[in-house]
């Protein structure tokens, strides 16, 4: 690696360095309580999938560069030179954490290892060693909201072809449009991904509460979350914030998407509406009598994966257990506590990734399939794209014999 | 052998001082004046931050729930650890509650410093096997075979007194030479520089003052940081 690279990586790097990155860089005693904590560890026991193991990774360039005793007595510390060979090292550590945070329950000090890891991609996007899909699927997510116009009425049209579905579940009242689209005045935003399963039964389930509300023209998926591109993660998230803004709602809703439920939580926190998750939702509409369930319709015990992004860090958990308890009285936990579920392995960027992940996420999840068959469960319920994709892959993978459901479809096919 | 002793008596006793006072806080407030960025909290968030983040430094309660052995020897290591303050801080001066406690000056009977020293072969010994060892680096050892010096040295002369009633360097002679120290009058008592174990109290001060010199610059920082860092988790 050539001088000039490396010193626009280490201006990278120290860009990171704000004060919890500061403190997390600062403060591991490396005392090895969180070995436990990884899924990727308990299902293939290595020592780089340990996550104090990973953040030592980033923190050994750190000592290396940002601090005397790392400079002048390299091996106290073990402090590394940032190399071609370091890069490989962050990219493995990197994209083989997802990010879940079950590592920060177990930490005495409460290190986030996945705040590390994003120094982590950030270095790897300056030296253009990150997967390229994640940027590439970013890159197209940003140029949407620069040029709206250009995909207003190619997603318009399509918006018509699944009005009919949502007709035929749930009837609309004369004047009533199946699927609103920009209109102002609307309560609430729905911000859905593409394809018509995360958007037809939201829609059924709005209009059967009799919802004011209206579908965003973005997808709810943060790309740049992924890659850990903050520029790119702001203008994603500011295409849905200034559309919220313009038409002028009260509550944002994400879809069933983790990432982006928790990167919208987190950093529209000073907006002028809520931001929700369509699950929080369904579970409001169920107290407050909006909607009604049929009950014990479901064949079988049905378990439910709590979603890291939606649960541990985004503080959805009572509300997908009030929803399943409204829709079966044979549930089965998996995990006596939510905070402490395994991550299903698919999260940080790895789904997203396709095939070139799928040996790689099936070996690292082997814990949460046995967690899933111990239930003795027939269905196996979540609220994320994410975590559908990878329990389906590890479902056929493990033969778990489930079937796994979106909560927001069960919803909806629950509705009296 | 005397000049030595002195040096390391005296002025290195100033200088580990200043070390750590200055680099304590150069390093707190290097850290707290970085901006701080967005971070999300583990979740169900906690109604009192700040009470859940001491609870979480002071008690550890993720250590018990998942390595409740390394628990139970290291809330043993850091309450001997206070017992240790506590019992220095008396040495240098008479402390308001002593007359409140009458006490023994260093609490325990030679077996705080006993407990600490096994804690540390614990820590140390923990370090040799794996996964810990795939995650230690050289400090994690020079660290702890440090402590243990210092403790060892330490807790013999407390063994001397408490155990074999060796009385010939006690309580009112380490109270001399540190009251000396501390009002920037220094002066060694006699007892000091010609008891039979004073090369115990030479190489305890020697090691002390070598830790107290590299605390600021090691994960020892986690003494002042384990409160903020924990508070982040807990919003």
């Amino acid at each position: 690696m050539d001088d000039t690279t490396r010193d626009e990586l280490l201006r990278l790097f120290e860009s990171k360095l704000k004060r919890a990155a500061k403190l997390y860089l600062e403060t591991c005693s490396r005392c090895g309580v969180c070995v436990s904590a990884c899924h990727v560890y308990a299902s293939m026991p290595q020592a780089k999938y340990i996550a104090a193991y990973r953040a030592e990774i980033v923190r050994r360039i750190y000592k290396r560069y940002f601090t005397k005793k790392g400079r002048f007595w390299k091996s106290l510390g073990e402090s590394k030179e940032l190399s071609e060979l370091a890069l490989s090292e962050l990219y493995e550590a990197a994209y083989s954490c997802t990010g879940c945070r079950r590592c920060m329950v177990f930490c005495p000090f409460g290190i986030d290892t996945q705040l590390i890891m994003s120094i982590a991609k950030l270095l790897l996007i300056g030296a253009h060693a990150e997967p390229e899909i994640l940027s590439l699927l970013a890159d197209t997510s940003v140029a949407k909201g620069e040029s709206l116009e250009i995909f207003r009425e190619g997603f318009l049209e399509s918006i018509k072809t699944l009005e009919n579905e949502v007709v035929e579940r749930w009837r609309v009242e004369a004047g009533q449009t199946p699927i609103p689209v920009d209109q102002k005045g609307a309560d609430l935003l729905y911000v859905a991904l593409a394809g018509a399963h995360s958007i037809v039964p939201a829609a059924v389930v709005f209009n059967a509460a009799k919802e004011n509300w209206t579908l965003s023209f973005f997808e709810a998926v943060n790309f740049g979350a992924f890659v850990g591109d903050p520029v790119k993660t702001r203008q994603i998230l500011d295409r849905i914030v200034n559309e919220a803004r313009r038409l002028g709602v009260k509550e944002v809703v994400i879809c069933e998407c983790g990432t982006a439920f928790r990167v919208m939580k987190s950093m529209a926190k000073n907006e002028p509406f809520k931001v929700s998750s369509i699950t929080e939702v369904h579970a409001r509409y169920i107290r407050e009598g909006r909607i009604k369930l049929r009950k014990n319709t479901l064949e079988g015990t049905v378990t439910y994966h709590d979603p890291c992004q939606l649960a541990r860090n985004g503080g959805v958990m009572d509300e997908p257990r009030f929803i399943l308890r409204a829709l079966t009285d044979d549930f089965a936990e998996m995990s006596p506590d939510p905070v402490m579920n395994w991550c299903c392995g698919g999260g940080g960027g790895l789904v997203a990734m396709g095939e070139d992940t799928l040996d790689f996420r099936m070996k690292s999840a082997s814990v949460k399939a046995d967690q899933v068959k111990k239930t003795g469960a027939k269905i196996l319920a979540t609220a994320c794209e994410n975590c559908h994709t990878q329990l389906s892959n590890l479902n056929d993978h493990y033969q778990m014999g489930v079937d796994v459901r979106f909560l927001s479809s069960m919803v909806a096919d629950a509705l009296e | 052998m005397d000049k030595i002793s002195y040096i390391i008596l005296v002025p290195m006793v100033y200088a580990a001082f200043a070390v750590l006072v200055l680099g304590v806080s150069a390093r707190l407030v290097a850290i707290l004046r970085t901006p701080r960025e967005l971070q999300t909290p583990i979740y169900p968030a906690s109604g009192a931050p700040y009470l859940r983040a001491l609870y979480d430094s002071f008690l550890m309660p993720q250590v018990r729930r998942h390595a409740p052995v390394l628990w139970v020897f290291l809330m043993a290591f850091h309450a001997c650890l206070l017992l240790l303050l506590i019992g220095h801080l008396e040495l240098v001066a008479q402390m308001p509650w002593e007359k409140a406690f009458p006490h023994q000056i260093f609490l325990g009977k030679g077996f705080v410093g006993l407990i600490l020293a096994v804690s540390l072969l614990f820590f140390l010994f923990r370090r040799f096997s794996s996964p810990v060892r795939d995650l230690s680096v050289p400090e994690d050892y020079y660290l702890l075979i440090l402590l243990f010096l210092t403790v060892i040295f330490g807790a013999e002369m407390d063994w001397a007194r408490n155990w074999y009633g060796y009385g010939e360097m006690g309580v009112d002679q380490y109270r001399q030479y540190l009251t000396s120290l501390v009002t920037f009058h220094p002066a060694l008592p006699y007892e000091v520089t010609s008891a039979g174990h004073r090369f115990m109290l030479v190489l305890h001060v020697f090691f002390a003052n070598l830790f107290l010199m590299v605390l600021p610059f090691s994960k020892i920082m986690h003494a002042f940081l384990a409160l903020p860092v924990n508070k982040l988790r807990r919003g």
